[in-house]
């Protein structure tokens, strides 16, 4: 899962994640409501039964007590108590608008609802009167409710079923949002990652993100003609200065090798020619490096039999004729045997030739360089390996850990213009190799070269 | 060395100057130069060369034109000079029927080595006989003549022959000998070769057992010793 889709996911995780908490927060409100709302009340409501219990029959009359007085009044009510055929025959503070006498279904009525705008409660007594206290106007609201069992029944699953139909809806719109903005942001996100590994590629122009789309084409257009231009530039100045250099090793040669010349102007146009040819090397580094680096000349695969190419390149450093302190040996792990491989057979001569070239330049003192092919962990192998006097541990780190080091020369040594390992590198990537270097026991340097067996 | 006319075609006077020095100190005297495209076609229908060196950039019709109007009538051999050193070049020139290609800038003695190899190639019936430290090769007659004697040499061994004689003094690996004889796919030749090898040893060494001018480089390829190199 690249991170593109990582972000995706987590946003549509933690938009449900929200809903969630949205919904438990909501939860926990409505229950504060509810509490708080009934903290809100007169804190102590009027209790009927209570008021009931305070007015007695005494002493042939009809009296309240001091407790039930005091409840009428602390709640500003007024109480009255019926007999059994509906007359008062106690009352305290009853409004004289109100009837002094009631029918069963006045009774039923108000018991119910309100007495005129009076909201009342009332209590059976046991002695069959029935007390009656009453509220002021707009102090307590009174419903009734009857609602049949099955159409609760159907309420109640009904609103479970608007809940969940709900959650799921906001869910898939959700989903179905997240995916489109996915599906428009995608090559965006790509194209930026693509830019930032120097790979610009083209976008679709369209749909409302087709703006950023089009900045993006543009950065990408940018990029690509900057790199042409060095190319470009590279490859024009490298252009200019091969026909005179063809000149300066031409003559230089001829003056190494003319008998009539002196010692001295002999060995002084060797010198040229020599230090033409690392010129010549330096161009051709250039030019390689640029066009991998810019992906300007793609490998050409072909089948390519390693052992055949480490032989070749042996047999060419050995042409090239260089000086005799150095020995150069091909040795191959299983001999008559081919090792098929697909790759650009020029850039792997090349590789070669660099790593042999890196031996001879770090050892000026001369050393024995051998160059073997075989086959190990799936990989085809190729080793080169001299008794020089090999690498610092911390150089050696660096080259493990991939860093870009142009050269295992020692900096303060004769020139060396130090593309050769880079190129080294970058024709193993192309070739979707790895590389690694090591001591040469007891010294020296030795560079493994692993190429996979099924490119 | 036999005398070949050679045309040698670039814009550059300098380059052109160093060619001609060294193909003279080379031993060939019979040169022609063309500063143009144009001037190098018109110099080739005119002189016949019997090898033309041609520059891939030049002023008014470029090398590959010049290669597309030669090949039109002519085999005549064409060695491929260019400043541009890209695969692509190579691939065209080599497309168009050039016999070999050379990215400069180069060394004289990898021209003249490329050059002689085409010339060796292209006109067989001038070939010289090449004096080795124990006999003198006959290339033209395929045969060998050692103490006195004349000896025949196969035709896979007249081959193996001339691509170490085109190499003289270089390495020639293992495969490219087995290409030779067997062309692209050559795996599994390599103990036929050292057969062939041997037979050709046999052929043109003093003491066959103890090779000097066909040695072996071992685990490489051989490499053939002409005479002053052999002693």
């Amino acid at each position: 899962m690249n991170s593109v889709q990582r972000f995706f996911r987590r946003y549509i995780l933690s938009m449900i994640g929200i809903i969630f908490l949205f919904l438990g927060i909501n939860i926990a409100l409505f229950f504060a409501v509810m509490v708080i709302g009934s903290m809100s009340g007169s804190g102590t409501s009027l209790s009927v039964r209570d008021l009931s219990d305070g007015v007695v029959w005494q002493d042939g009359a009809w009296t309240a007590d001091s407790a039930a007085l005091s409840i009428l009044r602390k709640n500003d009510a007024w109480a009255m108590l019926l007999d059994e055929n509906g007359n008062v025959v106690w009352q305290q503070d009853l409004p004289e608008d109100l009837p002094r006498s009631y029918t069963s279904a006045d009774i039923a009525s108000f018991s119910r609802w309100y007495l005129d705008s009076y909201p009342v409660k009332i209590w059976a007594r046991e002695d069959g009167s029935l007390m009656v206290a009453g509220l002021q106007p707009r102090t307590l609201v009174k419903f009734y409710y009857s609602l049949e069992w099955p159409y609760i029944e159907v309420m109640a699953g009904g609103i479970a079923a608007v809940f969940l139909c709900n959650l799921f809806l906001i869910i898939f719109l959700i989903l179905r949002n997240t995916r489109k903005v996915e599906k428009a942001l995608t090559p965006i996100l790509q194209g930026i990652q693509d830019l930032s590994r120097g790979k610009p590629r083209h976008l679709e122009e369209q749909g409302e993100l087709a703006e950023i789309s089009r900045g993006l084409n543009r950065a990408a257009d940018y990029m690509s003609r900057k790199d042409n231009t060095r190319a470009e530039w590279i490859r024009g100045v490298s252009h200019d200065i091969r026909t005179p250099l063809s000149i300066v090793l031409g003559y230089a040669s001829e003056l190494e090798e003319n008998d009539v010349l002196p010692q001295e102007a002999r060995k002084q146009a060797g010198i040229i020619r020599l230090e033409s040819e690392k010129m010549k090397r330096l161009i051709d580094d250039l030019n390689l490096t640029t066009k991998l680096e810019y992906a300007l000349q793609p490998v050409q695969v072909k089948n390519v039999d390693l052992a055949e190419t480490g032989r070749l390149a042996a047999g060419e450093a050995l042409n090239s004729g260089l000086p005799q302190q150095y020995e150069i040996a091909f040795s191959e792990a299983r001999p008559g045997r081919s090792l098929p491989f697909s790759g650009d057979s020029s850039l792997l001569l090349r590789m070669l030739d660099n790593l042999i070239r890196n031996s001879v330049i770090h050892n000026p003192q001369g050393c024995r360089i051998i160059l073997s092919a075989g086959e190990e962990d799936g990989y085809y192998l190729y080793t080169v390996s001299d008794d020089g006097i090999g690498l610092s541990p911390a150089l050696l780190a660096a080259l493990n850990q991939g860093q870009d080091i142009s050269s295992t020369r020692n900096c303060g040594g004769k020139s060396e213009h130090g593309l050769g390992l880079k190129l080294v590198r970058q024709i193993v990537r192309a070739h979707q190799g790895k590389i690694q270097f090591s001591d040469t026991v007891p010294h020296g340097l030795t560079v493994k070269v692993f190429l996979p067996i099924k490119s | 060395m036999a005398d070949y006319r050679i045309l040698l075609a670039d814009d550059d006077r300098g380059l052109l100057e160093m060619l001609l020095s060294i193909f003279r100190r080379a031993g060939y005297h019979d040169l022609l130069t063309a500063s143009s495209g144009l001037e190098a076609l018109r110099l080739w229908r005119e002189e016949q060369p019997d090898l033309v060196v041609l520059d891939v950039m030049m002023p008014g019709m470029d090398g590959f034109s010049v290669l597309r109007e030669i090949r039109r009538a002519s085999r005549v051999p064409v060695l491929m000079l260019t400043a541009r050193g890209e695969a692509e070049d190579r691939i065209e020139g080599l497309e168009n029927g050039a016999d070999d290609y050379l990215p400069k800038p180069f060394l004289p003695k990898e021209l003249l080595l490329r050059a002689g190899a085409i010339l060796s190639r292209a006109y067989p019936e001038r070939k010289e006989q090449v004096a080795l430290a124990g006999s003198t090769v006959d290339m033209a007659n395929a045969e060998v003549w050692k103490n006195g004697e004349r000896i025949s040499l196969t035709a896979k061994e007249l081959q193996l022959f001339e691509k170490l004689y085109e190499n003289a003094g270089r390495i020639v690996t293992t495969g490219a000998l087995c290409e030779t004889i067997c062309g692209e796919f050559w795996q599994g030749y390599e103990t036929t070769l050292s057969t062939h090898i041997r037979h050709l040893r046999e052929k043109i060494e003093e003491n066959p057992s103890r090779p000097v001018s066909l040695v072996t480089v071992k685990g490489i390829g051989y490499r053939l010793n002409l005479k002053e190199a052999a002693s």
